[in-house]
């Protein structure tokens, strides 16, 4: 049947099973717009207050779903305004397909009105993107953006649309998705010497990355630490990877991962890391985090073998086939590991974890980020979406929340952008069904707080917990830590009145300073279904994130008090 | 830097406009330098073309360099020549 461009962008999107998008309208996207009306409930479209919300909406809507998110914006401003969500679904690997307008093909390269080279622009920070200059190869681009945003390692693909190409039209042939590529597979032998390796390890450590979360391989990667008696540590994408209740899982890795878990790693004569990438903030110092360690790498991108770390061995594939296999293989040897000697070092340091950081060396009365985040997870369920933006509280969350399921933590990882955590938590809420919580810091919520409007307008259920010290927190620590207490610009000396503020919005808002008036809020927030709730928790502006190791340092400059 | 050398590589990969700014966009992108650089399209198929070019570094540049180019939708084969 015949068919224009923007029929063509809306029939394909329906066709991939898509239901919901967000975005922005604008002259160059007026005919898609249009194509959005005409569809009516089969696309459910949520408009934003700024192309960037609608980023981070369609970004936490894919990594709480595991679809892939769709985002329209149109030409200019509209599509530079996305390139800070692209940045980070790049970053973290998320699914995305990003739809802009452009000016007319004739008028492209002439500084048209609203014209901008989003190809360009966008390059480092997609996997692919494409310019459609003829209509005839829309539909075919619009099938390959989804088949690339999915294949292997996942990731953004953008589709720059000039006007005159939605308005003209061909033939139309069903905008059917395409098979997903294949992935590589490793052979037999890497899988062999893999588990040669692992069965004479006497202090294996299992470095858990968003790859599992990604490759929804959680229930494998239990089964092999169970197999291999294991305990595992976990970068802040892998978090939610394994259920907090089972005994393996230490917690987050890295510059301020838990005490335990550090130390466990660096003790370990095995790490295998599985769908990570060995990123600077979860190694420090390269040459010291291996230098007691062999490194096994398993991941999809064959990129990221060697990149950061000189693996001893690597597998490339997919991760659940390839843990599958290599879980395969030792139960094909009746192979069942006893470590008793490295478990009870683990048990030893996890206790004396416990004794460092359950708080108990602070006043009873203190209102503490960590109180805060555990009286939060009190009211959630282990599936409820959790989102952040970027800062102390963040990291208060990666250290001290209770992840009970997979892709329930959606936090910006690798990008680290401040002004995710909003449209994230309302995408992972539109996109589940259930209500989602913001963990957030005044900070990270004051930069794209504006999307309160949206969750108000679409009655999102999302409830949002402002840890809020007056600073930018973890920047006011490095300046204490290492710039000689010389708080450059961190101070926010702000009169927002967040109460007042979520009432402007139409929203509900509460103040509270201690514990008993955040239980009190949070029993009145988990009541509400139909809209966001902001609850203001005022802490003290010194409250610091630690443990933490030092930039480009080692568990020997582990940094306690 | 340690063990740097030079090497040339050929990337071939589709003709078409944005393709060569994709490649060199890489290199400047993870911060190796470009010394020469040469394309033009295949005698045999002029849908694709090939780059000729010289780079320098080390080995785990080198790999680097050729696993980050293979995962470029338009690059049908890169090789270190």
């Amino acid at each position: 049947m015949k068919a224009n461009g923007a029929e063509i962008v809306i029939k394909t999107l329906i066709s991939h099973g898509v239901t919901d998008i967000f975005g922005y309208p604008g002259g160059c996207v007026l005919n898609i717009y249009d194509e959005i009306y005409k569809a009516g409930e089969s696309l459910n479209h949520i408009l934003t207050c700024h192309e960037q919300g609608a980023s981070h909406v369609a970004d936490g809507y894919a990594r709480a779903t595991g679809k892939t998110g769709v985002v329209i914006a149109t030409s200019g401003p509209g599509a530079t305004n996305l390139v800070t969500g692209i940045a980070s679904a790049y970053l973290d690997s998320t699914p995305l397909v990003a739809i802009t307008g452009n000016v007319d093909s004739k008028l492209i390269g002439k500084d048209s009105f609203q014209e901008v080279d989003i190809a360009g622009i966008t390059m480092p920070v997609t996997k692919h993107n494409y310019i459609v200059k003829d209509v005839n190869e829309l539909e075919e681009t619009l099938c390959e953006a989804f088949r690339i945003a999915r294949s292997g390692r996942k990731g953004p693909v953008l589709i720059d649309i000039p006007k005159d190409v939605q308005a003209a039209s061909c033939e139309f042939h069903g905008g059917l998705p395409l098979p997903l590529y294949d992935n590589p597979v490793p052979d037999d032998t890497e899988i062999e010497k893999i588990t040669e390796l692992v069965k004479s390890s006497e202090r294996p450590f299992i470095y858990v990355g968003g790859g599992v979360v990604s490759a929804e391989a959680e229930e494998i990667l239990a089964e092999f630490a169970e197999l291999i008696d294991a305990p595992a540590g976990f970068s802040m994408m892998g978090l939610s990877a394994m259920d907090y209740k089972n005994p393996r899982k230490l917690g987050m890795t890295g510059m301020h991962g838990v005490y335990a878990a550090s130390v466990v790693q660096s003790e370990a004569d095995l790490i295998i890391g599985v769908g990570v990438r060995f990123s600077d903030r979860a190694t420090g110092n390269i040459g010291k985090y291996t230098e007691n360690a062999k490194v096994i790498h398993i991941d999809i991108d064959r990129a990221e073998i060697g990149k950061n770390v000189a693996p001893d061995l690597s597998a490339v594939g997919e991760i659940k086939e390839t843990l599958t296999r290599i879980v395969a293989k030792l139960k094909a040897e009746n192979f069942k590991q006893t470590l008793t000697s490295w478990n009870e070092r683990v048990t030893e340091l996890v206790t004396k974890q416990q004794k460092l950081f359950d708080g108990s060396n602070r006043n009873p009365g203190d209102f503490t980020p960590r109180k805060i985040i555990k009286a939060v997870r009190e009211y959630t369920e282990d599936n409820t979406p959790v989102a952040t933006d970027v800062g102390q509280h963040q990291m208060w969350t990666a250290m001290n929340y209770d992840f009970g399921a997979p892709r329930t933590f959606i936090t910006s990882g690798g990008l680290g952008t401040m002004g995710f955590g909003l449209g994230a938590a309302m995408g992972a809420a539109v996109g589940t069904g259930k209500r989602a919580v913001l963990i957030t810091g005044d900070g990270g919520f004051h930069m794209n707080m504006n999307e309160l409007a949206t969750a108000v307008t679409y009655k999102i259920p999302v409830v949002i917990v402002i840890i809020n010290n007056g600073v930018l927190g973890l920047v006011r620590q490095w300046q204490r830590q290492f710039y000689g207490e010389r708080f450059s610009n961190t101070t926010l000396h702000r009169k927002t009145d967040y109460v007042k503020l979520a009432d402007a919005f139409g929203a509900v808002g509460f103040l509270v300073k201690n514990e008993a008036e955040l239980r009190n809020a949070l029993d009145k927030a988990f009541e509400v279904n139909d809209g966001p709730v902001v609850i203001d928790c005022h802490i003290d502006m010194d409250e610091k994130v630690l443990p933490m190791i030092p930039p480009g340092g080692s568990i020997h400059d582990l940094i306690i008090k | 830097m340690k063990n740097n050398e030079n090497f040339t590589m050929s990337v071939v990969l589709k003709n078409k406009f944005g393709t060569l700014m994709r490649v060199t966009s890489l290199f400047s992108k993870r911060g190796y330098n470009i010394n020469t650089l040469h394309v033009a399209p295949l005698v045999e198929n002029n849908e694709y073309s090939r780059i000729i070019l010289t780079s320098n570094g080390d080995q785990n540049i080198k790999e680097q360099i050729l696993r980050q180019l293979e995962k470029l939708v338009d690059v049908r084969e890169a090789k270190i020549i």
